[in-house]
Parts: C-alpha cells; sequence; structure tokens
C-alpha cells in the first residue's frame, strides 16, 4: 500500500549508476519522498534492499529496452509477478504502441529523446484505456544543453497536450542515474512549470497517479477489482453488497 | 543615496537552501554556475526577471533572493544546476520567505550538513 508522500518511479543505482541503493535511498529521503522505484534495466544483479526502510518505500522495478514489438510483450510477462513496477524506455513508435497497448506495462519512459517524442493522439487514447502511464523526465531538462534541451521541452509540452485531451495517467520522474542526478519534488514541479504544466497537475504526477500505479500492482488487502469496493458486509446473512466508490 | 518609497521598492522573495555535494563548494563557482544555467534556461531577459542573487553561502547551506512572482522559475533554474566546477551537486530548496531572517531563523537553523556517501540507513 502506498503512503501518502511524492513517489519517484524511475531512479537507477549500481550497476547501472555508480551510487549504492542506501546512497540513494538517504538522498530520497532527504529531498523529502515517501518511496522511490528502483529501475535497472536488469533486475537479476539488483540489490535484494526491498521494502521498507525506516518509513521509507523502495519498490522493485525493471526498465525494459526491447528491440523489437514483438519481443516485448514477453519480456513484460516474465516480470509482471516479479516486480512492482514496470517501466518501458520507449523510442520508436513500434515500440512505443507496443507499450501502449499491454495493460501490464505501468510507464512508458524516454520520450524525450529522438526529434520525434514518438507519441501521438492513437497512442495517447491507447494508454489511456490501459491506464499506462507517460513519464515526464525531467532529467533530461536538467542535463541536455542547448538545442536538445529545446527539443525535450517542445516534446513534453506536446506530450502534456495529449494528455489533458485524453486523461492519459502521467507521473514526474528524475529518471536518475546517479544519486545527484534526483530533485526534489518541488523542484520537478518547478521544472514541470517551464512546460506549462499547473501546480495541481505536477502534484497528482508526483503523488496520486504513483499511489494508483502502486496500489494496482500491489493490491491491498480486501482489493476487488478497478473501481470496486466492499461497502456493506453483512457476515450473518452472507449477504455481500458490491458498490462503485 | 536616496532610498526608494516602499511602493516602489521591488518585492522579494528569499529562498533558503542546502547544496548536497560530496566536496565542498565555493561561494565564486557556485555564483558563475547560477548565472550560467540561469542565462542558458531562461535566456537573458528571463534571468533579469528572476533577479537572483546569492546573498550568503556558507558550508553547504545559504539564501538566495529573487523577485517575488519569480519563485517557480528560481527554482527550475536551481534544479538545473547539476555541477559546479566539476562537483555533482543538488540544490535542495528548502523554503521560501519574505525576509533573510525569516528564511535563515524558520529553515536554515539546525540544519546539518548532509553528505550521501556518510548516510547510514
Amino acid at each position: 500500500m502506498a503512503r501518502s508522500g511524492p513517489y519517484d518511479l524511475n531512479v537507477h543505482c549500481i550497476p547501472e549508476s555508480g551510487n549504492t541503493i542506501e546512497e540513494v535511498v538517504a538522498v530520497a529521503m532527504r529531498l523529502g519522498y515517501s518511496g522511490i522505484a528502483i529501475t535497472n534495466p536488469d533486475t537479476m544483479k539488483q540489490l535484494p534492499l526491498s521494502g521498507n526502510v525506516e518509513g521509507f518505500h523502495i519498490l522493485s522495478g525493471v526498465e525494459i529496452r526491447a528491440d523489437n514489438a514483438s519481443k516485448l510483450h514477453g519480456i513484460v510477462g516474465k516480470y509482471r509477478n516479479k516486480v512492482d513496477i514496470i517501466a518501458v524506455s520507449g523510442g520508436s513508435e513500434s515500440i512505443n504502441r507496443a507499450a501502449v497497448e499491454n495493460p501490464g506495462v505501468d510507464l512508458l519512459l524516454n520520450l524525450n529523446i529522438a526529434q520525434d517524442s514518438g507519441f501521438n493522439h492513437v497512442l495517447a487514447k491507447e494508454a489511456s484505456e490501459n491506464r499506462v502511464a507517460i513519464s515526464f523526465d525531467l532529467g533530461d531538462l536538467i542535463h541536455l544543453k542547448g538545442g536538445s534541451r529545446v527539443q525535450a521541452v517542445t516534446n513534453c509540452r506536446k506530450n502534456l497536450l495529449l494528455i489533458r485531451k485524453y486523461n492519459v495517467p502521467y507521473v514526474l520522474t528524475s529518471n536518475a542515474r546517479s544519486c545527484f542526478d534526483m530533485r526534489a519534488p518541488r523542484e520537478l514541479a518547478a521544472l514541470a512549470a517551464l512546460v506549462g504544466m499547473s501546480g495541481e497537475e505536477a502534484m497528482a504526477g508526483l503523488t496520486t497517479i504513483p499511489h494508483s500505479i502502486i496500489a494496482r500492482s500491489r493490491p491491498p488487502a480486501g482489493y476487488i477489482s478497478e473501481g470496486v469496493q466492499l461497502v456493506y458486509n453483512e457476515a450473518d446473512t452472507g449477504n455481500i453488497d458490491e458498490g462503485d466508490c | 543615496m536616496k532610498l526608494l518609497p516602499p511602493t516602489l521598492r521591488t518585492r522579494t522573495r528569499y529562498l533558503a537552501f542546502e547544496a548536497i555535494s560530496q566536496d565542498p563548494l565555493r561561494r565564486e563557482d557556485l555564483i558563475r554556475e547560477l548565472f550560467s544555467s540561469a542565462g542558458s534556461l531562461l535566456g537573458d531577459v528571463g534571468a533579469s526577471e528572476c533577479a537572483i542573487r546569492l546573498l550568503a553561502f556558507e558550508g553547504s547551506t545559504g539564501v538566495i533572493r529573487c523577485a517575488h512572482d519569480r519563485t517557480d522559475r528560481t527554482r527550475a533554474v536551481l534544479a538545473s544546476i547539476s555541477t559546479v566546477k566539476g562537483t555533482r551537486v543538488i540544490i535542495h530548496v528548502l523554503g521560501i520567505s519574505g525576509t533573510v531572517r525569516g528564511a535563515t531563523i524558520k529553515y536554515l537553523a539546525g540544519v546539518d550538513v548532509f553528505n550521501p556517501k556518510d548516510s547510514h540507513i
């Protein structure tokens, strides 16, 4: 079950980056996060520190970098029951399309890199239906310079337009490769404001939307189905009433 | 020099921040990085509107002044700083106040130096 504070669902540690999971967690706690998801490409080499550390929530994750769309579904199926967060590194339109069509995928990352983000209204509709969240990788706004940063901002702005139109879930992430790449939640919100995101939208992308992603991959006790909750349970007659929330 | 009447003075906010880095930073290097980062993110005009100025910087904490309606832009500028003279750094804004005194008392009192390499969880 997710805690109430902000989450960064795309953080890397050893061996993907130069920092141990302890250093990354220490920085995240200092910056005011309630939890992070470690999304290294290969989970087999990952350190087995997971769960809760003194009130901090560490989620396991995987970042899938597939070469072609047909392989992607197999890899997603392989990891679905092993990790909490399945992120797909986007790029070409065919990979993005396969990712948003698979309800097992939680996040679609790295849409800023190419000149065209490979994300459009058709994919936005699919992402909305399958509840695949689009990630705003704000680390790109920090580390890219010059023309490529201009391109990243443009892509973010385009994606924001589609996300508003089709009600696609989205998250703000640092895409941190090192513990010094992380930024506090309010700083990420300020960077998101540069591409036209309002403060409320940014906070939703850091808190409520990540919470719903975590709740979906880790259903709490008594979970029935999306949008359904047990309102009334008359145990002596065995009469169960399921109400829509 | 005559002081401006209160209604004509520019309104400012003060950001208390800490710099998280492995090695200690020098004030001059931080100032240089601050202005080059503001220039590249917002351009000269945008940076001038923010009116960023580093007031105090000691140890790992400090106070930055900015225009009262540009606190978000200033935060974004601080977030976009990734290295200061080759040292990796996170500028973490601890709080915003209307006075230097408020920012110092509320947010900087009792802040310890944080280094991710020394932390134990």
